[in-house]
């Protein structure tokens, strides 16, 4: 390894900390929140970077095709969940089975209209500049930036607005929610949109960085779900911790042994951590317990 | 008397089992009717079907409009909330944004300073999660947020059930301010709150209306001692 790649992959560490976020994101509304075991996640990865690629084709503007990713794969999001999954918020094993048979569907799709060919979504910026010592390629650091926007954006949405306080009493309660006056199949549907929109821009933000082929999203499917399950199902700022400890140790890895092996050292990561996750989560309760005594004694805000 | 709510051969019931039969009631404008009955009479099944929260057959009208296939949020706009016997709360939610969604476009400041003045107790535990509050606070959490959307109709689910005598003592009269306000269908076991409260009042026995009347009358002449075995 020369002292001129060193710092390239030191950067790669970070970007694929945020490559396992930006991936885990979408899948935080649709999984985390609303609960549907969806085994199309990562289709709608795919449909957002042939998106891409599609607009690319057509218009020669790939960042045109990047902007609209999100909503067509929103779009496609809602038919999906007014059509079939609305039915089935009841019944997990049902709702697994239907993803698990959609996904297949658009893979097939995919291939019919695309071929089993790779394909390459063209990278918009181009180059790496140096600094600090680090080669840092510009593509990379778009996708660093946005994740990092995108997670301060989620966290704003679901606990700064309106929209978030609804949607947090739909998943925590949705017959309470019904009653209380929240239209919980709308707020359904639109959390579910926002999942899959978010999922369609990760793949359009990845695409430059992989070669395209219906197979793209199973790429990504098994760590997306690692890193919500790691971080609390339901829980961002626990999945924002998770994608980067699975993030940065196959980063780490990977750059030290075979990919092979890199996958696997982070999968019995996955398991250690899930393993000390009800230790760890067990220490923050009995921390938080002992907070609320205090708080009931500080005067209310008037 | 108009009536504000008007159920004519109610059937409903959970999955493939029919739990209300035939059930037939009128809650005439700013009176108290009193749902009352053994444990599995259909009570709390009763309200739920009425909250759109159950499959069901037959008429619901609310006023005017006929709301036996509305959803709850669409109820709940109606003007028509529930106050829940279990005390359900939102997880990880706080008092004040438990008020929040109750009041939905309504004057927020407003609503909650009356939620405050209702339940000074509340009022001092607005950024507390709802879900570490006492069983009495929940149902005064939930009274609350009846009260701050000055609804028309309320349907109350045993609001004294398993709280404390001075709790009780706390949420009689904020359940009187409610009655003021508003018809309120009260399922209530305690025979003395439903005499205290109460106009009229319904018997339910295997999901069947049995009885119907004046709430004292029924008292006096022992249907209610004899129906509901005291």
């Amino acid at each position: 390894m020369t002292a001129a790649v060193l710092p390239t992959d030191s950067f790669n560490v970070v970007v694929l900390a945020a490559v396992f976020v930006l991936i885990a994101l979408g899948l935080h509304f649709t999984f985390g929140m609303l609960n549907v075991v969806n085994l199309m996640h990562g289709e709608f990865l795919l449909i957002g970077a042939y998106t891409a690629f599609q607009l690319q084709e057509w218009t020669g503007s790939v960042v045109l095709g990047m902007l609209l990713a999100p909503l067509v794969a929103a779009a496609i999001g809602v038919v999906l969940e007014r059509g079939i999954l609305r039915f089935l918020y009841e019944r997990p094993l049902d709702s697994l089975l239907a993803t698990f048979g959609l996904s297949v569907i658009i893979r097939q799709l995919v291939q019919v209209q695309y071929s089993a060919n790779p394909r390459t979504v063209d990278d918009p910026i181009g180059g790496s500049f140096v600094l600090a010592g680090f080669n840092i390629p510009w593509w990379r650091l778009v996708v660093v930036v946005s994740t990092v926007g995108l997670v301060v954006a989620v966290l704003g949405l679901l606990n700064r607005t309106g929209f978030g306080l609804l949607a947090r009493a739909t998943v925590r309660n949705p017959g309470l929610a019904e009653t209380m006056g929240i239209n919980v199949g709308m707020m359904r549907v639109a959390l579910f949109a926002i999942g899959c929109g978010l999922a369609g821009l990760a793949g359009a933000l990845l695409g430059p960085l992989n070669t395209l082929n219906p197979q793209f999203g199973l790429l990504f499917l098994v760590n997306s779900f690692l890193v919500v399950i790691l971080g609390g199902q339901g829980s961002l700022r626990g999945l924002v911790a998770a994608g980067i400890l699975l993030g940065g140790s196959l980063g780490i890895l990977q750059f030290n042994i075979s990919t092979v092996f890199a996958q696997i050292v982070v999968l019995i990561i996955a398991i250690v951590a899930l393993r000390m996750r009800p230790i760890v989560a067990g220490r923050i309760g009995e921390w938080r317990d002992r907070r609320p005594a205090v708080e009931v004694k500080t005067p209310s805000r008037k | 008397m108009s009536a504000v709510l008007t159920v004519s051969n109610l059937e409903a019931g959970y999955g493939d089992t029919t739990v209300l039969r035939d059930v037939s009631l009128e809650l005439p404008e700013g009176e108290v009717v009193c749902l009352m009955g053994r444990n599995g009479a259909g009570k709390t099944t009763l309200l739920k079907a009425l909250m759109g929260m159950l499959r069901k057959t037959g008429t619901v009208l609310l006023r005017n409009d006929n709301i036996t296939s509305w959803k709850g949020h669409r109820i709940n706009a109606a003007g028509m909330v529930w106050v829940p016997q279990e005390s359900s709360v939102f997880p990880g939610l706080t008092v004040r944004e438990h008020l929040v969604i109750a009041l939905g476009k309504d004057d927020v400041a407003r609503g909650i300073a009356q939620a405050a003045e209702l339940f000074p107790m509340l009022g001092e535990r607005l950024e507390q999660q709802a879900q570490t509050l006492s069983g009495g606070e929940r149902k005064m959490l939930g009274i609350a947020q009846a009260l701050v959307v000055n609804p028309s109709l309320v349907l109350m689910d045993e609001p004294t059930e398993g709280v404390a005598p001075v709790v009780v003592q706390e949420l009689i009269p904020a359940i009187e301010v409610l009655t003021q306000h508003a018809a309120v269908m009260l399922v209530e076991q305690n025979i003395d709150t439903a005499l205290a409260l109460g106009n009229q009042a319904y018997v339910l026995e295997h999901g069947v209306v049995v009885e119907s009347g004046n709430v004292n009358a029924l008292h006096d002449d022992g249907t209610l001692a004899r129906r509901l075995a005291l």
